[in-house]
């Protein structure tokens, strides 16, 4: 066993350490929840990002990224989270879109977009799920019908993170009818900036706005905005979701943050004259939190490690997946709780956001988004214990 | 990065969980729970021939001298099988004490016995007001001339009715932390052992009297008065050990529960199609491998000394106990009205894990332990 990293890990953990301190905007503070949802901001802030060469670590030199390894990933993930890094705008395009076109897309499509996500000046969505395809994914009904060498879109996408920013989409629609669902799909790099494609604000639970519908009429794209080949869109969907290897990875430091932040809370207020953390019943409750979250991070570097011998991510990524969104959505619940009625205070006295209720409310999507803890459950039990798969149509 | 048992200690796991098969895994509990242990040694010296008693003994005392993840393979295999015995509190308490804290006379007593699987040891600690605080020590072992006079009762103590060698927690001053650690040889009299019945019938435990019991004063493990000190030290290595012990078994729980939901059809189909079991599993893989998660960097925390070891193996066996508990309870459930009989083994692991859940410190105390070593 070695937690320790390597010299040239720490050197680069050093540079990115000098270049944040440098770099950061110096207005930005995390709690400022004016700049969290400012696209401009963002953008600007991934084009910072490109020029000083963190764009897309992980891409190939060649297409501006630095070949990064996945402990080089995992050490950018651990640092942004401490910096308190803005989240970034295009981690669609960074993570999914772009390492999926470099495998799979055509040489013009390369051309066209991998330059532009990288800058910041074309911000990606996916648009997968819809009103009627949700954990469901392949029982999508849009529409994608042959005109000559365009397509014509039509139909609803729904919970489109970003959707209302974006200039591209990747999109998901149905090109043909076969018996088996998930044959006929076809993926296409869809212009979110034409007269067809209309998006519409969701607001979420927490008052915020991240995500959208999208509606679909007569929208167009063109032969040479596919991906792959036509039907063969559920392959390509899964060699997308294959390359997501660190988004846990931010999670899970993101948890580790979240839990010290707690433990700040409950050392710093008081009940009847003394600190949170005395009382015995909390102490409990975090001495549990803290085993569990301890737990998952440690899962994560065992997965880790299985992932960096075999060359490849396994299954695992579902557990962790599991883990850290119920356990996140369980430090939030007690964070509310233990601060009395003070809690549930949608504003700190600031007048800022109160951190602690805002992401209780958020934290809801997460045991949802990116696939359903249900779901994730139902992965663990088929594909690592092996137990009978769930009747499907 | 790399987080995971190296190949030669998942290679001796292998060896160690074959031999256990062979001998029928639960059988051997099953098989105590009849004779008392007497069946027992010969499973004893069959782990001690192919090297486990003597992983963490120094080589001149005939050990291997590896260190805590070394014992892990090992640890997690008598976790499976529910193994009897007292391989766990010779191994991991006492030889740790003893190569830390022991004269060289007592090592070369003791030791080379243990490495080869000849004796054992037990822990006499706990007595009448079942407290774990240094207060709780009323049995005196007070200096007379030239020997150690101990007179008192200790109860919960395991297997005293097969250990060769009982340490004892005494009383040897007035200070509230004079305590002192004292070997005593199971073969002197003056000694009563009365044993106690536990919902956990593969482990003994019994109260055991010592009467005017006479020991010379080269018994005494680490200095005078200065017992409860090193006893912290050796519950460190202790805790680790008992946690991958009860990984051990709760792994042995999400594979029966796994087996038991392939093969058994309700409704036309194997009941692990349904997700209320299905999940219900996969909730005790994901706390079973988070335990494991915890268990290993407990002992690699040990194994190097680290200044969070203290918080990394209290973490470990506090959530460790927790994952037993709930899978064992859930396996019952899943394992339907078979599941209620003691004739599958479901019970054997509830019942071991209750019995570990306070075992040498209580659970309570065991929060307010990280609580503490966490700076809260
Ligand atoms: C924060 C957030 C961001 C998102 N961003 C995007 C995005 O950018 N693009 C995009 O396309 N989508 C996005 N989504 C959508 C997300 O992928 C879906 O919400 C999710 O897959 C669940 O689908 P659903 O909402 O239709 O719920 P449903 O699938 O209808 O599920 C409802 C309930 O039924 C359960 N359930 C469903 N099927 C099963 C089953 N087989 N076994 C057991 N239980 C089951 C679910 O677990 C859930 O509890 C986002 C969602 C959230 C919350």
């Amino acid at each position: 066993m070695d937690f320790s990293f390597t010299k040239h890990e720490e050197e680069f953990r050093q540079e990115l350490r000098t270049w944040l301190e440098e770099h950061l905007p110096k207005d930005w503070v995390m709690s400022n929840q004016k700049y969290v949802k400012d696209p401009v901001f963002l953008r600007n802030w991934q084009k910072e990002l490109y020029e000083g060469g963190w764009g897309a670590i992980a891409w190939p030199e060649k297409y501006g990224g630095r070949n990064a390894t996945l402990m080089e990933e995992i050490i950018y993930e651990q640092e942004m989270v401490r910096a308190k890094a803005p989240s970034p705008i295009n981690y669609v395009g960074i993570h999914m879109v772009g390492p999926t076109l470099m495998d799979i897309g055509t040489e013009e499509q390369k051309e066209q977009y991998l330059q532009k996500m990288l800058t910041g000046e074309e911000v990606w969505c996916q648009g997968y799920s819809e009103p009627n395809a949700g954990s469901d994914l392949a029982a999508i009904q849009t529409s994608a019908v042959k005109d000559g060498d365009r397509w014509i879109i039509n139909g609803q996408k729904v919970w489109t993170s970003y959707g209302h920013v974006a200039d591209r989409c990747f999109l998901l629609a149905r090109t043909n009818h076969f018996e088996k669902k998930h044959k006929g799909i076809t993926v296409f790099l869809l212009d979110m900036k034409q007269a067809g494609v209309e998006t519409q604000p969701i607001i979420q639970m927490n008052g915020e706005h991240d995500f959208n519908e999208v509606f679909l009429k007569d929208a167009i794209a063109y032969d040479a905005d596919i991906v792959g080949e036509v039907d063969e869109g559920w392959r390509v969907t899964m060699a997308l979701l294959a390359h997501e290897r660190t988004g846990i990875g931010a999670q899970v430091f993101t948890l580790e943050q979240q839990f010290q932040d707690l433990v700040t809370l409950a050392k710093e207020r008081e009940d009847h004259g003394q600190p949170l953390i005395k009382n015995p019943f909390i102490r409990k409750n975090m001495i549990d939190l803290y085993a569990r979250s301890r737990g998952s991070l440690l899962n994560y570097y065992r997965n880790l490690t299985k992932t960096l011998k075999n060359g490849y991510p396994g299954p695992e990524g579902s557990m962790d997946k599991l883990i850290v969104s119920e356990i996140t959505k369980d430090l939030f619940a007690q964070s509310i709780s233990m601060q009395g009625h003070q809690g549930i205070l949608s504003e700190d006295v600031d007048g800022e956001h109160s951190y602690w209720s805002n992401n209780y409310l958020y934290s809801f999507g997460q045991t949802i988004g990116g696939g359903t803890s249900e779901i994730q459950r139902n992965t663990i039990g088929e594909r690592i214990l092996g137990l009978p798969k769930d009747l499907r149509r | 990065m790399d987080f995971a048992l190296n190949q030669e200690q998942e290679l001796f796991r292998g060896y160690v969980r074959k031999y256990l098969e062979s001998k029928g895994l639960t059988k051997i509990a099953r098989d105590y729970m009849v004779d008392q242990g007497e069946s027992f040694p010969a499973i004893h010296t069959g782990l001690a021939e192919l090297g486990c008693s003597s992983i963490n003994i120094s080589e001149c005392y005939g050990g291997m001298e590896l260190g805590a993840l070394d014992l892990v393979p090992v640890l997690e295999e008598i976790g499976r099988a529910l193994l009897p015995g007292l391989f766990l509190e010779t191994n991991t308490l006492v030889v740790p004490l003893l190569e830390q804290f022991g004269t060289e006379e007592q090592k070369a007593s003791y030791l080379p016995d243990i490495a080869e699987g000849k004796s054992t040891f037990t822990f006499a600690w706990l007595e009448h007001d079942y407290n774990y605080q240094p207060s709780g020590i009323k049995l005196k072992a007070h200096q007379e001339k030239n020997s150690i006079i101990i007179d008192g009762v200790k109860t919960l103590v395991p297997e005293a009715q097969i250990a060769d060698y009982f340490v004892v927690v005494a009383r040897t001053g007035k200070e509230e932390k004079d305590i002192s650690l004292v070997i005593v040889d199971r073969s002197q009299s003056n000694m009563t052992i009365r044993p106690q019945k536990t919902i956990d019938e593969a482990r003994c435990l019994s109260e055991v009297t010592f009467n005017h019991l006479e020991v010379p004063p080269t018994q005494i493990l680490g200095p005078i008065n200065g017992g409860w000190t090193i006893l912290q030290e050796g519950l460190l290595s202790f805790n680790a050990a008992l946690s991958t012990i009860m990984v051990g078994s709760t792994d042995k729980i999400v594979e029966m529960a796994v087996e038991y939901a392939n093969i058994r059809e309700q409704f036309g189909q194997p009941i692990g199609r349904f997700q209320a079991v299905k999940h219900k599993i996969v909730d005790m893989k994901v706390d079973l491998e988070t335990a494991r998660s915890l268990a290993y960097y407990a002992n690699w925390a040990l194994e190097n000394k680290t200044d969070d070891r203290v918080q990394a193996i209290t973490i470990a066996r506090i959530f460790a106990t927790d994952a037993f508990i709930r899978a064992a309870s859930n396996n019952i459930q899943i394992h339907g009205g078979i599941g209620f009989t003691e004739e599958v083994d479901c019970h054997l692991y509830l019942k071991r894990a209750r019995f570990y859940e306070n075992y040498l410190g209580s659970t309570q105390q065991y929060y307010e332990q990280a609580a503490t070593a966490l700076g809260w």
